[in-house]
């Protein structure tokens, strides 16, 4: 038996929900195809997750699913040139012709689909980004020059969060925008997912007993974001969302984390996405979406 | 004189990579394990770090290197002084400062001026102020109480 999932024709962080509810319980019995054909575009974090996907289906001891590639050709071009597909063969058993990735100069990905497993990968991630992210950061969204040296910071953290408490690999991209939909502006998103162990059961034995019978993904994710505790002892734990929370209060940025079975976010005033969601499909480890916009609309 | 350690220089033999980036904890670990090694051949008991050359300072790797050698595990609190800080790594290094209740010297890039950074008592401010005003030593900053 084989369970299709359908990729969402616009895949971002609000669409998610629709593509994990289709992989049923967890981890699913059938043979999974991941079908993206009628998928006209895919936000980084939908990329990540797609990928998160293929490898917690492998950590779980599945089939190797099937991936059948988007019909447009633009999409798979911009799939190709974010490095997704040379992950994604990995992963998946692909179907569908897939064309070559080809760099052109300076284009709107930042950072191409990245894996990240160990503190080198994060050093990597953080020299990679230098440039592009100042370019980017003071010349399209028109903030001060030095706020890239923040985005800098917020990436690290974020990463090292796979590799201090995930328990197994993961993936980041980041890429700029226009968010027409929400904003009107242009935004660069930072993406990253893992397959890991989540929320939940990375602060289990250190916290759960102090939140009783509320224990669960979203009380978990309030601790981490909210109250910024770690499962480390260490007192100076838990500062890194602290510090990215504190560099997007000042540029109107949002973060929201998803892990397991509820999703929790700092709401900027230019979005009206929930604070809290609870009780969504599970998917596994965590996904981590950071955005900043551009401090003036574009032009209509 | 104290000597001064350079972090840039520390990260190049802690971490085998060509980036200019104090990022990670694991990083910050490696890092500070070198600077204790350095003070005890040394024998100094002020830590004197030179920021100059590093480009990101995130907020696990400030408090693994800096926080930490303020507050070592197992011995009262040390002496730390910082050199070359930008402003964009002063914001990571007085927020973990703070957290831990706990203040240090710092003489800026830009400007050179003197800063506290982190968690400072009317007191600590007070005596900061007037080393400030004679133009005081780095030495004489390092004998701030910190904690």
């Amino acid at each position: 038996m084989t369970r299709v999932v359908e990729v969402p024709p616009s895949f971002d962080d609000r669409s998610f929900e629709q593509f994990a509810a289709g992989f049923g319980a967890w981890p699913p019995e059938e043979r999974i195809l991941v079908d993206a054909r009628g998928t006209q575009w895919a936000s980084p974090y939908g990329l990540v997750g797609l990928l998160t996907a293929g490898q917690a289906l492998a950590e779980a001891g599945r089939e190797r699913p099937l991936l059948t590639v988007p019909q447009s050709e633009d999409v798979k071009r911009y799939w190709a040139r974010t490095g997704f597909f040379s992950h994604a063969a990995g992963l998946f058993e692909i179907h569908g012709k897939v064309p070559r990735a080809v760099a052109t100069g300076p284009s709107d990905v930042l950072l191409d689909v990245t894996p990240v497993r160990a503190s080198e990968d994060v050093h990597e991630v953080v020299g990679r980004i230098g440039e592009n992210a100042a370019r980017i950061m003071s010349g399209e969204l028109g903030l001060e020059a030095k706020s890239s040296v923040g985005f800098s910071m917020a990436l690290s953290e974020s990463c090292t969060n796979i590799v201090e408490h995930a328990g197994t690999g993961g993936w980041v991209a980041v890429q700029a925008y226009t968010f027409r939909r929400r904003l009107g502006r242009r935004v660069v998103v930072i993406a990253v997912s893992d397959a890991g162990i989540g929320f939940r059961r990375s602060l289990e034995s250190a916290h759960a007993r102090r939140f009783g019978d509320r224990w669960g993904d979203a009380t978990a994710l309030e601790a981490a974001l909210i109250q910024n505790v770690s499962r480390f002892r260490d007192p100076g734990r838990g500062q890194g969302f602290a510090g990215i929370k504190r560099y997007l209060s000042r540029w109107q940025g949002k973060i929201s984390i998803r892990s397991g079975t509820a999703r929790l976010a700092v709401v900027p005033p230019w979005d009206d996405d929930l604070p809290l969601a609870d009780q969504l499909p599970f998917f596994p480890g965590a996904q981590v979406q950071i955005t900043i916009p551009a401090q003036h609309s574009e032009p209509a | 004189m104290i000597p001064t350690i350079c972090l840039r220089r520390v990260l190049h033999e802690a971490v085998i990579t060509p980036y200019r980036n104090l990022v990670t904890r694991a990083t910050g670990a490696a890092v500070r394990g070198r600077i204790e090694a350095a003070l005890e051949r040394l024998g100094c008991e002020v830590a004197v770090l030179d920021f100059s050359g590093v480009e990101i300072l995130d907020f696990s790797c400030a408090d693994e290197i800096v926080a930490k050698l303020v507050l070592p595990a197992a011995r009262p609190s040390r002496p730390v002084v910082l050199l070359g800080v930008r402003d964009e790594q002063r914001e990571a290094l007085d927020h973990v400062l703070a957290h831990h209740g706990v203040a240090v010297t710092a003489r800026l890039h830009e400007s050179g001026e003197p800063v506290l950074l982190g968690a400072a008592t009317p007191d600590l401010h007070e005596a900061f102020a007037a080393l400030r005003a004679r133009g005081a030593a780095l030495d004489d900053f390092a004998r701030l109480p910190i904690s």
